[in-house]
């Protein structure tokens, strides 16, 4: 009796605990539900279902997610969001899932994309393969929604040039070498620093020791494998081993926040500069604060929203919205103190649930197409406005 | 103290001869940092070896570390939870997780491995629908709690110490180091734990009431994990449902038997526990700042620590045959 009673009181405790939870799903019109790594909105029985694949879970998908369902509630579709928590395997059920409930079209960040070519494959015999994000070439994906991870990683580079003109030595933090993302990112990176010509083939093996040149050198890359406190120790071990040590990249979204952290901690703030990939909330604060350089972000919102764009019109059996190319450039964009602000706000305008449906930046605007590459140069604020006329060159 | 010395050689050997090869390994912030990360596995390592004494074993301690590590901030900064409230409603948490094993493990006779299995699957899987999978944080407020984790005590009033400060983790493990090891050395409730831990039988039938004393363990094991948890948690300040507090209960068990607890119960030493913790971070650490390569660090760790044990092993085995042989000498002589 004793142990009943104590079991109905564990019970009841879970219970409790559990009852009390859950934020809200971005919200949406129709019915919107979330069960773990996945969320649906059900804008009507009769339109296309369609999915939006991550290849993991991150805020910088959240934004996505919210870009993918405003986009159902715009383009008439039923988007369903899904991200693996648990790396290819759970991609790979995840989309099998989907194939299996006659979905009408996938857009899919692959996360190996060399060796998933069977999902691919699978994915694209079944129904409407876009990717995002990160691309798989070599596949039968319609086209590839996404920025240029190099010349993203050059534009990271430029922050570090901006943030240390006189030079010196640069530790580039990762959480990953395995993606495409990453290794292109870092290679934009040490190529901008070494001021050398862009070869997006070129790849200096992190195993190699030191990349000196002119001004900068490259100590070290280190990796973590998305194992936060890892990622911390990687900044403290870097700060104690290089006693000159003029600054610390962080090229995931979680290892510039850590990084800040671990220099806060050494009371190097200011000293080593840091410069920031991607759009956590407590890098765009530390740019406000000026502990941070700047970040070089995606726009992973356009991402969502264009992706459900895409399918929904290919569901629809319109093919003229894949452009020639196959590529539809969402370019990435430097924030600095100066416009971290203006882009803060946007974002959470952008993010908010109870946020328009249809931005206005994106709202009917076709992109542009130029060699083969349609570029969407949308929100959270334009680069006009935003990026310096170097990176608009750039880009 | 003279069992542990195979675990004491292995971390000796790492720390010397990664300070030879890079002096700044010795630097005082390095060494602030070292220490306080092998505080904080040695906290996790310390409750998980009473459970390990006990021949039961708790694999959902990173589980558990991340559905605290990410409840505390969340009921703080998300839900405006006092500070009192959020810090019981997690001890509590941790207590009742711990008494849940304990009765599943004890009443219904199921597999500590099954049940603190199942635990980390359910736990992960709590944390990340509680949080909607967002990244958890302080963000700036909190200073003076994460202050038991990132804090340090400047002993600069020591002769000879002119930088050094002392981690404040440290402190709190060696006070949680010194009372588990009076709990388990020198109180009869610590005895009992032992006792159960070599012959469950022999130790109910000479009267111990081994279930509760099985249950007191997972409660306590659970009560420190979930204590581990709110460290990393202050530590880390940025803490991702899906994977904080991932193989940490791996890296706590391997502590315990490195310092000395048999995965078949009965035998255990909080030294050993809290200097076989240390060699997790240690190993690391030289890693990292000996450029050795990331993608190797798994594979340095596990030979370094079979490499070890195996020494360990060995010398425990000519020991007892030089005490054997001596032995044979004494009889044949007398």
């Amino acid at each position: 009796m004793k142990s009943t009673s104590l079991f109905a009181l564990l019970a009841a405790l879970c219970l409790s605990i559990s009852g009390c939870t859950k934020s809200p799903v971005p919200g949406s019109t129709g019915t919107t539900g979330s069960a773990g790594g996945t969320t649906t909105t059900t804008i009507s029985p009769d339109a296309p279902k369609v999915a939006y694949v991550t290849n993991g879970i991150a805020s910088f998908w959240t934004i996505a997610e919210k870009g993918a369902m405003d986009a159902g509630n715009e383009f008439d579709a039923n988007v369903t969001v899904k991200m693996p928590a648990n790396g290819v395997e759970d991609q790979k059920r995840m989309c099998q899932d989907l194939l299996a409930q006659g979905i009408k079209g996938i857009a899919i960040s692959p996360i190996d994309p060399d060796n998933q070519a069977d999902l691919m494959d699978e994915i694209y015999s079944h129904t409407n393969l876009i990717t995002h994000d990160s691309d798989a070439p070599g596949s039968k994906r319609l086209c590839y929604i996404g920025m240029d991870n190099y010349s993203a990683g050059r534009m990271c580079g430029q922050l570090v040039e901006e943030a240390m003109p006189e030079g010196g030595s640069v530790m580039i933090l990762v959480g990953r070498l395995g993606q495409e993302n990453a290794k292109l990112r870092r290679q934009g990176v040490i190529d901008e620093l070494m001021d050398r010509s862009e070869d997006r083939t070129r790849y200096d093996d992190p195993n190699d020791g030191e990349i000196k040149g002119d001004k900068y050198t490259i100590v070290d890359t280190r990796t973590d494998g998305f194992d936060y406190g890892k990622a911390k120790e990687n900044a403290q071990d870097a700060i104690a081993k290089y006693a000159d040590l003029g600054c610390i990249v962080g090229l995931f979204a979680y290892n510039p926040p850590l990084i800040l952290e671990a220099v806060r901690e050494a009371g190097k703030v200011g000293k080593i500069k840091i410069v920031s990939f991607d759009e956590d909330e407590v890098s765009l604060q530390g740019i406000k604060d000026g502990s941070i350089y700047g970040t070089t972000v995606q726009n992973p919102y356009e991402y969502g929203h264009k992706s459900v764009e895409i399918l929904a019109a290919l569901a629809r059996g319109d093919k003229s919205v894949i452009p020639a190319g196959g590529v539809i450039n969402i370019p990435a964009r430097n924030i600095r103190k100066d416009n971290v602000v203006e882009f803060w706000d946007e974002l959470k305008r952008l993010t908010a649930t109870d946020a328009p449906a249809a931005p206005e930046p994106f709202s009917g605007e076709p992109p542009e197409t130029g060699e083969g590459t349609a570029t969407t140069d949308a929100a959270p604020t334009s680069g006009e406005e935003t990026g310096t006329p170097a990176e608009a060159a750039k880009e | 103290m003279k069992k542990n010395l195979g675990i004491l050689g292995l971390f000796l050997v790492v720390f010397i001869a990664t300070a030879f090869a890079n002096p700044d390994f010795v630097n005082a912030y390095n060494l602030e940092n070292l220490i306080r990360r092998a505080s904080l596995y040695g906290i996790i390592g310390i409750g998980v070896s009473l459970v390990i004494i006990t021949s039961g074993i708790d694999l959902s301690i990173g589980s558990m570390i991340g559905l605290v590590g990410t409840m505390l901030p969340w009921l703080l900064m998300k839900q405006g939870a006092s500070l009192f409230t959020g810090l019981m409603a997690v001890a509590v948490l941790s207590a009742a997780i711990g008494l849940f094993h304990g009765l599943l493990i004890t009443r219904l006779k199921l597999q500590p491995f099954v049940v603190t299995l199942c635990g980390l699957l359910i736990y992960r899987g709590c944390a990340r629908w509680m949080t909607g999978d967002s990244v958890q944080g302080f963000k700036d407020h909190y200073d003076g709690l994460r202050y038991l984790a990132i804090g340090k005590i400047p002993l600069g009033f020591l002769p000879g110490v002119d930088n050094f400060n002392l981690p404040v983790p440290f402190l709190l493990m060696l006070a949680l180091a010194i009372v588990a090891a009076i709990f388990l050395n020198k109180t009869i409730y610590g005895r009992y734990l032992l006792a159960l831990g070599r012959n469950e039988q022999a130790a109910r039938y000479s009267g111990i009431n081994t279930n509760r004393m099985v249950v007191l363990a997972y409660v306590l094991c659970s009560l420190i994990a979930g204590f581990g948890g709110i460290l990393f948690a202050l530590d880390s300040n940025s803490i991702q449902p899906d994977n904080f507090g991932g193989f940490y209960e791996l890296y706590a068990i391997a502590a315990a038997v490195l310092g000395g607890c048999s995965l078949r119960g009965g035998q255990g030493s909080i030294f050993g526990v809290v200097i076989g913790a240390a060699i997790l971070p240690l190993l690391r650490n030289s890693i990292n700042l000996l450029g050795l390569p990331t993608t190797l660090e798994f594979a340095i760790i596990g030979v370094v620590i079979l490499a070890g044990v195996i020494v360990d092993e060995l010398v425990k085995r000519m020991a007892a045959a030089r005490r054997a042989t001596l032995a044979a000498q004494q009889a044949s002589s007398s």
